[in-house]
């Protein structure tokens, strides 16, 4: 019995110190568990984003790289840009100040995701508004989404450009436009995904047939132009929905052509000038 | 009575303080004085009269037990305590589970994340956690031997038929405990293997009115959600839980009454002389029996304190998502059996065979009247029962995936190496090795053993599920099999390993594999492209440490 007595309180003894020490690692374990929660979460938003968001805000969140779901081809970008300084930079970024958002940046992007924006093509996601996605799935997304947020992305310049009312204003400020090389940008903005190549012959799919919009153009709004009417549109598409597309009437307002080729070319407004040295013969 | 202050002034304070605690002691043991617990302790003869059999006249805790037991079952045979240590497990359950309960809503909405609440927030909610749930497998492991030894033993003979019979409901109860909690952090795993247990309820031998009225009350609604996981709740912490404390004191009740029956060879054949222990052969309840139990629990506590910290982790999948089916869905390891057999027959008839075997097992001894309990004269008995053991055994083995339910060969490879749920030697390569590039199948990377042995798992994988048309092909120094007619292997695919930066700290890793239809060299007869990520702090290296999570 002795022997029984020993053994027990041994073991009793080596329970307690590992208990002990496992109370000693706990503050670090607590730590590392927090941060495998979120990276766990961001695995997931990973994946939600590439089967359910990167067909509009591109593969890299940049809104430059599209592809689409179907037929893997590459088409414009539909959505804002989301690995993008105004979306994620600081604690009151300047997304959430246009639209006079006063709570925290995760809840700003989950409340974007889970409700969509109304009189855009991006939708409601949230099971509670009718959407696919359930909370857990919209809080791995924002994760995900906020995860782009890094040093290297928000210590850079952010980049606007002053667009002109005017197409001539525009084209004034700027050499005159290439037309081969605009040919190549209107392929590389997803253009032709959905208008064709008017040059080759190559119909348009989707939107509105640009082969004659030279004489067309003119046309459509009372006052304007061809070119400024073109100018117009790109930058912000909403205002005239064309009467004509391939498959019936146009659909719209919200019109199904992007709606962030102002924020897409301030880069380099050049290349606007280029497009429509393309579209425009010049 | 004297009062403390009228000791203290008789015979100052010390000898009043010895005195008082002497009293407290001897009203807190219902008997015995601390003299006496450490006469007790030593080994020193009782006083007469005998103050040890006191606590089980007079006090609570011990009225149930007897205070004695016959010399020959004090033993490891041929009990193996294994009654003990059931109640001990049901108590541990009860103890870890209040502490779990604390922490956990048993709503859809938050369950999973209250499970990640536990691990990364609540202090030793870990080990509480792992114990907890290792704690249920080892109870449907001590309770599952208990049966079988009793069995052995041929203790379920007259006159413990009914001892047996709760035993039974015990074991069954045990089962269920077990299940029930399986769904409650609404995980992939959990609510996968609910669903498969519910589609059994609803193919039972009944008619379709009953079935589906029991569907519906076990789910909560016409398919598994809020409804059905505050059940499952209930079951698991109200219902189940006082069942099954029901039919333990009715079972341990019925053991104190027949008493504890003699190994098999130590009495006449048809004799029970369990309740007439002569005085020479008796060990006594306090202090043997109880150090003992003691000593046993105390080793218990060491194992799964020490398991469930070092070697055991209990798992936690995805969020339980209604839309995707995982790969494989396995049942626990204790009712893996079941599947087996539904790969075997219909489904309708295994449902309804499972509880005739239980009906079998619970009224066997009252049909199994073969007087003797000695091992010389149940070879029949015994032998069916080892059969049937070797067919549980062969059973649970057809229940895992590797009988009969294998996918397409690139998708086991790719689910091999990345798979949706839990670790895998790719996933458990700490992240400063995670270089990026495009890799082969074998490839040896200088410098990075882990991205190395990763590689050669792959290597292995596609030499297992490939087959080629070229004799002496190799995947990473393996030679492939020569294809054969209507083989279900790659033939001579081409495998690789992208490994990319996504964003900060988050990595891409895709495995490609596509091999060409030999017959019509323009089609791809596989083609897969198996995205995953991989993030800097997902701590997967340090899950691969247990021994149930190897990568």
């Amino acid at each position: 019995m002795q022997v029984k007595v020993a053994i027990g309180t041994i073991a009793l003894m080596l329970t307690m110190v590992i208990l002990g020490y496992s109370v000693l690692r706990e503050p670090t374990r607590l730590e590392h568990f927090a941060a495998a929660e979120l990276g766990r979460s961001i695995e997931t938003g990973a994946n939600l984003y590439n089967n359910n968001c990167a067909n509009c805000h591109g593969v890299d969140g940049k809104s430059e790289e599209c592809y689409d779901s179907a037929s893997g081809e590459l088409i414009g970008c539909q959505g804002l840009p989301l690995n993008y300084q105004p979306l994620l930079c600081g604690d009151a970024t300047d997304r959430m100040i246009a639209m006079n958002w006063q709570g925290t940046k995760q809840a700003f992007i989950q409340s974007t995701i889970a409700s969509g924006r109304p009189g855009t093509v991006m939708p409601t996601w949230s099971d509670q508004f009718g959407g696919p996605m359930r909370p857990d799935q919209i809080r791995n997304l924002a994760n995900f989404v906020l995860n782009w947020e890094s040093e290297e992305l928000c210590s850079g310049p952010v980049i606007t450009f002053d667009w002109a009312e005017n197409v001539e204003d525009f084209l004034a400020a700027f050499p005159d436009g290439d037309g081969a090389n605009g040919k190549a940008l209107f392929v590389t903005y997803g253009c032709s995904g959905c208008h064709g190549v008017p040059d080759e012959g190559v119909a348009a799919a989707v939107g509105p047939d640009l082969s004659a919009i030279a004489e067309t153009g003119a046309t459509r709004v009372e006052g304007q132009t061809a070119e400024q009417y073109v100018y117009h549109s790109i930058l912000l598409p909403n205002d005239f929905i064309a009467p004509e597309c391939p498959n019936g009437p146009c659909a719209g307002p919200p019109s199904a052509m992007p709606a962030n080729f102002s924020l897409r070319m301030a880069t380099n407004p050049q290349d606007m000038s280029d497009i429509l040295a393309y579209l425009f013969g010049n | 009575m004297a009062t403390f202050f009228d000791q203290v002034k008789e015979m100052g304070f010390k000898q009043a303080f010895v005195a008082k605690s002497d009293e407290a002691v001897e009203r807190l043991t219902a008997g015995m004085n601390i003299s006496d617990i450490r006469s007790a302790l030593r080994g020193d003869e009782p006083r007469r009269p005998n103050p040890r059999l006191r606590p089980h006249a007079d006090g609570f805790w011990l009225h149930i037990r007897p205070s004695f037991y016959h010399n020959e079952i004090t033993r490891v045979y041929p009990t193996f305590h294994l009654g003990w240590l059931s109640t001990f497990m049901f108590v541990w359950e009860t103890i870890t589970g209040i502490f779990l309960m604390i922490f956990y809503t048993p709503s859809p909405l938050i369950a999973y994340s209250n499970m990640w609440n536990i691990l990364s927030n609540v202090p030793l909610g870990q080990l509480m956690r792992n114990m907890h749930r290792l704690g249920a497998e080892v109870m449907v492991l001590v309770v599952a031997l208990h049966m079988l030894r009793t069995f052995v033993t041929g203790s379920y003979k007259k006159p413990r038929q009914f001892t047996w019979v709760t035993g039974m409901l015990l074991l069954v109860l045990t089962l269920m405990l077990s299940f029930s909690g399986y769904l409650l952090p609404w995980d992939q795993l959990s609510y996968w293997a609910l669903t498969v247990f519910l589609s059994g309820a609803e193919s039972a031998p009944a008619p379709p009115v009953i079935n589906q009225n029991i569907l519906l009350i076990l789910q909560g609604g016409p398919s598994l959600g809020a409804g059905g996981l505050l059940r499952w709740y209930l079951l698991h912490v109200l219902l189940m839980p006082l069942l099954l404390g029901i039919f333990f004191f009715v079972h341990y009740y019925k053991v104190v009454l027949h008493g504890f029956s003699l190994p098999p060879g130590r009495e006449e054949i048809g004799e029970d002389s369990a309740k007439r222990v002569p005085k020479n052969e008796r060990t006594y309840f306090i202090p043997d029996i109880l150090t003992s139990e003691v000593m046993w629990t105390a080793l218990l506590s060491l194992f799964l304190v020490a398991g469930a910290l070092w070697f055991w982790d209990a798992p936690l999948e995805h969020h339980a998502d209604p839309v995707v089916t995982p790969l494989h869905v396995v049942a626990p390891w204790y009712l893996s059996w079941s599947q087996g057999w539904l790969k075997l027959a219909p489904k309708t008839l295994v449902i309804g065979f499972i509880p005739a075997l239980l009906v079998a097992f619970i009224v066997m001894p009252y049909f199994e009247i073969g007087k003797s309990r000695r091992y010389a004269d149940r070879r029949v008995g015994l032998s069916i029962a080892m059969l049937f053991i070797a067919f549980m055994m062969v059973s649970n083995w057809m229940g895992t995936p590797r009988f009969r339910v294998q996918s397409s060969p690139d998708m086991e490879v790719a689910t091999k190496l990345l798979p949706q749920e839990g670790v895998s030697p790719i996933l458990g390569i700490p992240p400063d090795y995670l270089w990026e590039g495009e890799y082969l199948p074998g490839q040896v990377v200088d410098g990075n053993p882990h991205l190395t042995y990763g590689l050669e798992v792959f290597a292995q994988q596609m030499v297992r599920h490939s087959c080629t048309n070229y004799p002496g092909t190799t995947i990473g120094g393996s030679v492939l099999d020569d294809c054969e007619e209507n083989d279900h292997r790659m033939p001579d695919p081409y495998a690789t390993m992208t490994i990319t930066q996504v964003q900060n700290g988050l990595m891409g890793i895709d495995i490609n594999i596509s091999a060409l239809d030999p017959e019509n060299p323009d089609n791809y007869l596989y083609s897969l492209n198996w995205p995953s990520f991989r993030h800097v702090d997902s701590n997967y290296e340090e899950e691969c440490t247990f021994i149930n999570k190897r990568c």
